[in-house]
């Protein structure tokens, strides 16, 4: 069979097949358009101001690997001029982050950005593992998520930057609209799928270029253009409902490429539609930030836990309004749909820190303080730093034995 | 903790013998029909009473008959308010019962059911039945060859010197996957019932959608960029149409309605029993609304409330109507904003814009002829 010329220059040999549509290109101009769609993404919802400063939430891996790339590469062809920043997180976790941290290093250095570290210890005061040290092996994965979905937040505001880009990806988005489906969450659902997030309720502004983009392209991308980025075996194990839709999307894919595009759209038209009273004023924080940090935990998780605890309560929930409907039958006006009423989010500002909450406190800041009040040596354990958390890893060490003996 | 033992009468009515396990109630079978009963009964009251309506004109309604199970159980329930409502002599008028059966050999290739259509017009003696082929589509929308044509481009032309049988034979022959197949052919059956449903001169249409079929085209639906849709499509309410749409069943389990079917053996004649895709299919292979079913079954068993619930958060939404809509999708129906008519970033539907004529909707287009995945 003779090789294929490429679709759009009909000149070079195709060596790619677009995930996308199944278009075959050759390498250049598969690069080309890749970069003209992300282009066209920014430059359609206006993303980026002249001069604005922007931070890349970088973790070594190939989303935001290639974000910082494309991002340096328009901001040179097209001129947006962008002051672009690379933002690491660094959760604390001894052996975890180092191989990532140090592909963000080398990104760095080949794009000729400036890189922040920022650890969870300088942060919140606390590194993971001694949070760990602290609560144990279970129920720290909270810790870290609540704790992750703040970092890039603070950590921008630290360096004065007012905008920071994440690598999430078509697919993370329809996964996030199937999974607010199932979980029937009408606010997320009105939010999950705008480009930017945090506008109004926080001086962030987070937003997500490459949201149109399919993850298949995001990986050809980064291969075709011999990226540097961080590749490991995803160990983080996912929420049982964004399980359940991620397994869902990649049949649809298989059946149909476009439907990651289709089900972004559909959830960019059903966010027109959810009631004003449900969306909560403006935005939120956005948590489905887990993707491009990955989590490392997987304890306290069980697959399913989430959908069978919410299977318990619509049991319940359903049983309760059975009982009541038999009581006044008479009353009950059929037919017209009825309004469910709906609680509403009504969000304010924490008052320690002034990170986004629908409480008077934010979680993080709840949370934290439930670790100080246990914490009397704070300041020493503060300075100890290295010895400290080689001791504390192995307390995790000697109590992951004891819960796994027990 | 020892197993919960069985009550020795019905939870509900501390009478008889308790036969089946409803909602985590032990119940009798009278118990388990009249609680099946009243959730479809609560969502027709306002068409037994005429309320909000004309009192003096006929209130029609038409129910689409698939003899699928939720269908057939539909007519049954429908069919027993209406003998309810006869005895009454000064009762408030109630509704009228159309049954409307697609010829369902003319829709794939399985047998003719024509004895059930016998069976059903004795059995149900209170409503009126016409069975109808599949391309009498092009009698009662007389509109649709052109449709047809404008919406498959170059792919297709509509013949009008063919017989109707051919013409949609060739028109269906021309979509080459099974997803576009299956919501092309959705889209026209939609359109012939709602044809039907006007040339009556009915007010609504029932449908027999349970609970699990109603979550599977809703994230089908989700799935195939018809979101915007959903607020119509499984929700009760107004149609685009102009028709009144019911689902009665929706808060039943596919289950109970098995159940329910099995209490009255004369159903069993009527009902084509449902043949699932085999579990060999390759995915790849399936339709997604095959793979929604699939799906919402497998899952539903570990979680029929999650499922249920799926549908219930697309009733939480508004109704596109009260959007400013500009045109209306030639095609499906479906309410289009500006938005849609420019469709917008052309790399987010792959398509060049050129080929997009403005009156197809974005999730139409992707079910077009020429596009081969």
């Amino acid at each position: 069979m003779p090789p294929s010329p490429c679709a759009n220059c009909h000149a070079e040999r195709a060596v790619i097949i677009r995930p996308k549509n199944r278009q075959k290109l050759c390498r250049t101009c598969f690069l080309a358009i890749f970069e003209a769609e992300v282009h066209e993404t920014i430059t359609s919802t206006r993303l980026f101001q002249r001069g604005e400063r922007v931070a890349i939430g970088a973790s070594g891996g190939k989303d935001s690997t290639v974000l910082a790339s494309v991002l340096k590469t328009l901001n040179e062809r097209h001129d947006y001029g962008l002051e672009l920043t690379l933002l690491s997180i660094d959760e604390g976790i001894k052996g975890y982050r180092d191989d990532s941290l140090e592909t963000v290093k080398r990104n760095a250095e080949q794009y000729a950005m400036p890189l922040v570290i920022l650890g969870y210890g300088e942060l919140y005061g606390w590194t993971m593992d001694q949070v760990v040290a602290q609560v144990g092996k279970k129920g720290n994965c909270t810790y870290c998520g609540v704790f992750r979905r703040q970092a890039l937040d603070r950590g921008a505001e630290r360096l004065g930057i007012r905008h920071v880009v994440t690598g999430h990806n078509a697919d993370d988005v329809a996964e996030t609209v199937m999974m607010n489906l199932l979980r029937g969450d009408l606010p997320r659902l009105a939010r999950g799928t705008s480009i930017v997030t945090g506008s109004a309720a926080s001086d962030i502004k987070r937003s997500k270029p490459l949201k149109y983009a399919y993850e298949k392209e995001i990986v050809l991308y980064a291969h075709h253009k011999q990226l540097d980025y961080f590749s490991t075996e995803c160990i983080y194990s996912p929420e049982a409902f964004r399980g359940s839709a991620r397994t869902l999307i990649k049949d649809l894919e298989k059946i149909r490429p476009s439907s990651i595009l289709d089900i972004v759209r559909s959830g960019e038209d059903m966010a027109e539609l959810v009631p004003a009273e449900v969306r909560g004023s403006g935005a939120a924080a956005d948590e489905e930030a887990a993707e491009t940090t990955g989590c490392g935990s997987q304890s306290g998780r069980t697959r399913g836990g989430e959908m069978a605890e919410m299977e318990k309560k619509l049991a319940e929930d359903e049983a309760a309004t059975e009982r009541e409907t038999e009581v006044t039958v008479a009353s009950v006006s059929g037919g017209k749909r009825k309004k469910n009423a709906v609680k509403s989010q009504v969000l304010g500002k924490c008052e320690r820190c002034g990170y986004i909450s629908s409480q008077r406190v934010c979680k993080a800041c709840t949370l934290l303080e439930g670790l100080n009040k246990n914490r009397p040596r704070t300041a020493i354990e503060m300075e100890v730093g290295l010895e400290e958390e080689e001791s504390s890893s192995t307390l995790r060490r000697q109590m992951e034995k004891v819960e796994l003996g027990g | 903790m020892p197993g919960k033992e069985i009550p020795e009468s019905c939870m509900n009515c501390r009478e008889a013998q308790p036969a089946f396990i409803l909602r985590g109630r032990h119940v009798c079978q009278a118990c388990y029909v009249r609680f099946v009963n009243y959730k479809p009964f609560k969502r027709t009251e306002n068409y037994r009473l005429r309320k909000n309506m004309p009192q003096d004109e006929p209130c029609r309604l038409l129910l689409p008959l698939s003899y699928g199970l939720s269908s057939t159980v539909l007519l049954h329930m429908l069919h027993e308010q209406i003998e309810v409502m006869r005895l009454k002599t000064h009762g408030p008028k109630g509704f009228e019962l159309l049954v409307l059966t697609i010829d369902p050999s003319t829709i794939s290739s399985i047998p003719a059911h024509d004895e059930a259509f016998e069976t059903a017009e004795k059995l149900f003696p209170h409503c009126s039945f016409t069975t109808i082929p599949f391309y009498s589509i092009f009698d009662f929308d007389p509109s649709i060859g052109e449709v047809m044509s404008q919406y498959a481009n170059a792919s297709f032309q509509d013949q009008a010197s063919l017989s109707n049988q051919e013409r949609l034979e060739a028109f269906r022959a021309s979509i080459s996957t099974a997803t576009s197949r299956a919501d092309v052919d959705n889209i026209l059956i939609n359109r012939l019932i709602v044809a039907f449903a006007k040339k009556m001169e009915c007010r609504g249409i029932m449908w027999g959608d349970s609970d699990s079929k109603l979550a599977a085209k809703t994230l089908a639906n989700v799935a195939k960029g018809r979101g915007s849709s959903v607020t119509w499509q499984v929700c009760d309410g107004m149609s685009p149409y102009g028709l009144e749409y019911n689902f009665p069943l929706r808060d039943l389990f596919t289950v109970e309605l098995h159940n329910y079917a099995s209490f009255f053996p004369e159903l069993a004649d009527l009902i084509i029993p449902h043949q699932p895709t085999s579990e060999n299919t390759l995915t790849k292979n399936l339709s997604i609304d095959e793979l929604m079913v699939r799906y919402v079954t497998t899952q539903g068993e570990k979680y029929p409330g999650v499922m249920l619930n799926v549908t219930r958060t697309a009733s939480k939404l508004q109704s596109s109507s009260t959007r400013s809509a500009e045109y209306q999708c030639n095609l499906c129906g479906a309410l289009m904003s500006n938005k849609d008519a420019a469709s917008t970033t052309p790399q987010a539907t792959g398509l060049h814009s050129d080929s997009l004529t403005p009156r197809i909707c974005y999730a139409c287009a992707r079910s077009r002829p020429e596009l081969s995945c």
